[in-house]
């Protein structure tokens, strides 16, 4: 028997001026829509952080939707001037940012979405420490 | 052969040369020419393009041409049937003889799509009005279909028997709506048996056969008697088919470790190797499966005396099958029905005649 | 009481018997003035069978219904014991009419629920209804345009499907009906004034009394029935009516249903038409195939496409477009025509890709959503025997090229997706074909298929360039279909994404002419699987083939 997907959830993590969002499981079509809502929940106009973490030690897979998702969450930050960073990528999802082209626009700047800056603030701790699961 | 056999057997031999050459226009005009002849084009269809895609199967597993020979020769057959039959609007002879409408699938995982498109070029010829849905199609796609068109008839292909669980799962859904079935194609058995266990209306032999069956007529199915695949195969209740699906990556791996450890030598495959030894495993459980669900020994010894028959050609002793079947009974051994089937397996490659060379590392035991 | 003799004559009757039967006495013959039930019943028992029924005789008598308990006496008299059993007998009919009624009700559900198609729903409909409730019936639905679908329907023949323009008008209470009133009482409709065409071809008898049920629908009146009886046979009653509507509302539902189904199935035949893959083939000296397999899922339409644009002329570019937009169902379904329609506009523009794309990007920014799409371009020429490409991927897998020595190439093209970020910035690379290679575009159903033969393993792109080395020299159309083959055999019984596949091949020259294609001559390029003896021979040698039902018609 095929093992079960392990179950999503999302683990929020407050501390001063960072909010850290561990996404646990598969960011696909049926759950990413959890992320922008908790996303959405923390974002208030005038939010108690000026950094998100997204951390994906635990993320086991992801498809169009969560990228699409993780586009829609960078937006809402950038539109509030908080920095995003997406931590502790898996091969898979560091694979398909660069695929995309989308690993550059992840890391500017939260002023200038589409500019490429790699001035390096949120490139996140964890570039190309993928484990490289789930891929052939 | 039919006296149309005998008369086009010169064509044949023509085809034959030029898709095995991939050269569709030499292809081609061999088919017009067979046209200029007096040929119809029904005989063209069937004794000259069917005859010369079945001998392409039959030269492949004698290692007499190469996979891409195979899917080269496929491919120019099908261009060349598109060229024989020109397409109007709504088909040569769509709806002028008043013929019906019907519909034309194979099962969902079953690639081979030409048995399939000479039925419905075939009908088509003959002034039915046919939806032709290529090979794949899926069973929810089919019902769609079904409900948009009603159609007289569905007409569903299946050449590999491992499709034959989705076959049936197609055949009782579209009763369901009231369509009948006719279903065609090697899965089913040279004399449809699998047809008749699956409750199909009807079986065709072949592309004829299936045009005068929908020229006889059919009644309707009952769409009330709502039928699952256990009404059909009572015996799938003892869950060994289930089982043996379900298992089916623990079964090949099992396998795998248990023949290392028989044949140390094997530890030294490359990964690729690895893995070609995995699918082989996993064909074979694939059609013990298959057998289990129709229940029928005759569908898993054919399929390895067939099997043993490529090795040979290929030169691999088909005794090398003999450790499988083996390791696998030594997995299944609690499950009656699958263990005669590895029986009856085993019985049937050991029959064989041995043709190649012992091989110096492996030795039965 | 009355008894009776084994001649049939009436020896006796009391009272009550009189009462029952006043001419009992009065007849000379046997059997004279009595009810035929109980004539029969008499000879049954003096015939040498006895009192052998399961129930006793019974059987009405001047609108009444009796039981009769024989005791038989000397020298073959039967002394008759009628009993009033009307109440029970009324009781007994009303039951086993309501238990058959609600047997017809259950089949009328069942069989027209099995079908959403809405002509054979009205025929299913219109034939029930002749098998339990009238000689013929006919079922007109609402015009479509100035003409009405009437399904014409009589006992043991065939159901008729016609579309004629008739005036409701003309049959009382029809019109009314159509409009979703209440139904006319059959009294009130005559028989004599039912125009022809709604009565069936071949309807035996003049029309002895007929019926019009609205079939009631979602809001809006699916339809009508008019039911008839000829004249040979009882008019319909009032409980017949009642239970005529029992049946139009389970018919109605059911057609609803179908209507709604229908309408819903033609706007995603609609869509699907546009959003299908169109047929490929040989253009301008290069050779196209595709291969489409939607993922089984039935709320997916499809958020893979492909397209060939064929250049103005052979000496212009063809543009190729293979893509994958996020997400499933209507929402990828509208953004995959979008793009369609939107490259399709830009062609001409083709000549530089970025822009293109930037475009393209442009036309599906929104501040809604960051529903994005992956998507490959590829301008292709036929020069000099050979294939010019120009390959951009806008953030997806790059192109795979078959070389003729069975070299599988990667594509070096990057580039940005489209439709979710500010601007889009790309890398085009080129590259030329010559006759027998292949470039193949993929989408990542195919590489993230799911399975093989330890199930649960991606297939992969190492998987995918391994399987093509073994395609180098084929056709374009045997490409795809070896490619969709082995995704097939990987998957097994798996679920699965769309998998969509175009490759992109120089045709060899045909010796006179250089257009179309075929693969190289000679059966060279490939050595095959033939035995390599060197190496150990057991299952899954190397050499064995994995495709073993490889292809054999």
């Amino acid at each position: 028997m095929t093992t079960l997907p392990p179950e999503f959830g999302l683990d929020v993590i407050t501390a001063p001026d960072v909010l850290t969002i561990e996404v646990v499981g598969d960011l696909d079509y049926e759950t990413s829509d959890e992320l922008l809502a908790t996303v959405a929940d923390h974002l208030t106009p005038d939010p108690a952080f000026q950094r998100l973490r997204l951390d994906f030690r635990g993320l086991t897979w992801i498809d169009s939707m969560g990228l699409s998702t993780l586009l829609m969450v960078h937006r809402r930050t950038s539109a509030t001037g908080i920095a995003l960073t997406l931590d502790n990528r898996p091969g898979f999802l560091q694979r398909m940012l660069d695929l995309t082209g989308t690993l550059d626009h992840f890391t500017a700047t939260a002023e200038g979405e589409g500019e490429a800056a790699d001035s390096g603030t949120g490139t996140g701790t964890g570039t190309g420490t993928g484990t490289g699961t789930g891929t052939g | 052969m039919t006296a149309s056999g005998n008369a086009t057997a010169g064509l044949r031999d023509r085809l034959w040369e030029a898709v095995l050459d991939g050269d569709a226009y030499t292809a081609a005009d061999v088919l017009h020419a067979g046209l200029d002849d007096g040929h119809d084009r029904e005989t063209l269809l069937l004794d000259v393009i069917g005859e010369v895609q079945a001998k392409v199967g039959v030269e492949w597993a004698a290692d007499r041409i190469t996979v891409a020979q195979e899917h080269a020769a496929t491919a120019v057959n099908e261009r060349v049937i598109a060229t024989l039959t020109p397409r109007g609007p709504a088909g040569p002879g769509a709806g002028r003889t008043g013929r019906g409408r019907v519909t034309v699938a194979c099962v969902d995982g079953e690639w081979h799509a030409l048995p399939a498109r000479l039925v419905a070029e075939v009908l088509q010829l003959r002034g039915w009005q046919v939806d032709y849905l290529g090979a794949q199609t899926p069973v929810p796609h089919l019902i769609a279909h079904l409900h948009r068109t009603d159609p007289y008839a569905v007409l569903l292909s299946s050449s590999v028997p491992t499709r034959l669980p989705a076959a049936h799962a197609a055949i009782t859904a579209c009763q369901a709506v009231g369509v009948p079935v006719m279903v065609g194609g090697r899965a089913f058995g040279p004399d449809g048996r699998y047809a008749r266990a699956f409750g199909a209306d009807r079986w065709a032999a072949d592309a004829r056969a299936a045009a005068a069956a929908l020229e006889t007529g059919f009644t309707a199915p009952d769409a009330t008697a709502a039928r699952q695949a256990v009404d059909d195969l009572p015996h799938l209740t003892d869950q060994e088919y289930t089982m043996v699906v379900q298992s089916r990556p623990q079964l090949v791996k099992q396998t795998l470790v248990d023949m290392e450890e028989r044949f140390p030598a094997l530890r030294r495959y490359t990964e690729a190797q690895r893995e070609r030894t995995a699918e082989d495993l996993a064909h074979i459980v694939d059609f013990l499966a298959t057998a289990l669900y129709v229940d029928d020994a005759g569908l898993f010894t054919d399929f390895l005396t067939w099997t043993a028959g490529i090795l040979e050609a290929r030169r691999v002793p088909a005794r090398s099958l003999l450790v499988g079947l083996d390791l696998l009974g030594g997995q299944l051994h609690d499950f009656p029905r699958a263990t005669a089937l590895l029986h009856a397996g085993t019985a049937a490659v050991t029959a064989r005649p041995v043709r190649s060379a012992p091989d110096p590392e492996i030795t039965t035991e | 009481m009355l008894v009776v003799d084994r001649a049939g004559g009436i020896v006796e009757a009391n009272d009550a018997a009189r009462t029952v039967l006043p001419d009992v006495t009065g007849g000379d013959g046997p059997y004279e003035n009595l009810p035929d039930w109980l004539t029969e019943a008499h000879r049954h028992m003096t015939g040498g069978l006895g009192a052998t029924w399961a129930e006793p005789p019974s059987g009405a008598i001047g609108g009444r219904h009796f039981e009769a308990h024989p005791r038989p006496g000397a020298d073959g008299d039967v002394a008759w014991w009628l009993i009033d059993a009307t109440d029970r007998h009324l009781a007994e009919e009303t039951l086993r009419r309501e238990q058959e009624r609600a047997a017809i009700l259950s089949e009328v559900s069942s069989t027209l629920l099995s079908s959403l198609n809405v002509p054979r729903c009205m025929e299913v409909t219109a034939r029930l209804a002749t098998r339990h409730l009238a000689d013929a019936a006919v079922l007109v639905a609402p015009a479509q345009g100035r003409r009405h679908p009437v399904t014409y329907a009589q006992a043991h023949g065939p159901a008729v499907r016609v579309t004629r323009a008739v005036d409701p008008a003309t049959v009382p209470g029809l019109a009314e009906a159509l409009q979703g009133f209440p139904p006319v009482p059959t009294r009130w409709i005559d028989p004599g004034a039912i125009p022809a065409w709604a009565i069936p071809e071949g309807f035996e008898g003049p029309v002895g009394s007929v019926t019009v049920t609205p079939l009631p629908g979602h809001g809006v009146p699916a339809g009508a029935l008019i039911l008839l009886r000829s004249s040979t046979v009882r008019a319909f009653t009032e409980s017949e009516n009642v239970f005529a509507r029992l049946f139009a509302a389970r018919a109605g539902a059911a057609l609803s249903a179908a209507r709604l189904y229908t309408e819903q199935a033609a706007v995603t035949a609609t869509l699907m038409q546009e959003l299908l893959p169109p047929a490929l083939g040989g253009v301008h000296g290069v050779d196209y195939a595709g291969g489409y397999r939607p993922a089984q899922d039935s709320e997916r339409i499809g958020g893979d496409f492909y397209d060939v644009h064929p250049g103005a002329d052979p000496s212009q570019e063809s543009l190729v477009v293979l893509g994958d937009v996020a997400g499933k169902g209507l929402d990828a379904a509208v953004l995959t025509g979008k793009i369609r329609n939107t490259l399709h506009a830009l062609l001409p523009l083709a000549h530089d890709h970025q822009h293109v794309l930037n475009l393209l990007n442009a036309a599906l920014l929104t501040s809604r959503h960051t529903r994005f799409a992956t998507l490959v371009l590829v301008s292709a020429r036929h020069r000099a025997g050979r294939v010019r490409l120009r390959l951009t991927s806008a953030g997806h897998l790059p192109p795979l090229i078959v070389r003729a020595d069975g070299r599988v190439e990667e594509s070096g093209t990057r580039g940005n997706l489209v439709g979710a970020m500010p601007a889009v910035s790309v890398r085009t690379e080129e590259t030329v074909l010559a006759p027998g290679e292949t470039c193949l575009l993929y989408t990542d159903g195919i590489t993230e298929a799911r399975g093989g033969p330890l199930g649960g393993e991606l297939y992969g792109v190492e998987r995918l360039k391994r399987a093509l080395a073994e395609c180098a020299g084929m056709p374009a159309e045997a490409v795809v279909e070896r490619v969709q083959m082995l995704a097939a055999q990987w998957l097994g019984q798996g679920r699965h994404d769309d998998m969509a596949v175009i490759a992109i091949s120089a045709p060899r020259p045909r010796p006179l002419t250089v257009t179309g294609g075929d693969m190289h001559r000679g059966h060279s390029g490939n050595p095959g699987r033939s035995g390599r003896p060197g190496e150990p021979g057991v299952p899954g040698d190397p050499g064995t083939p994995h495709e073993r039902h490889g292809r054999s018609a």
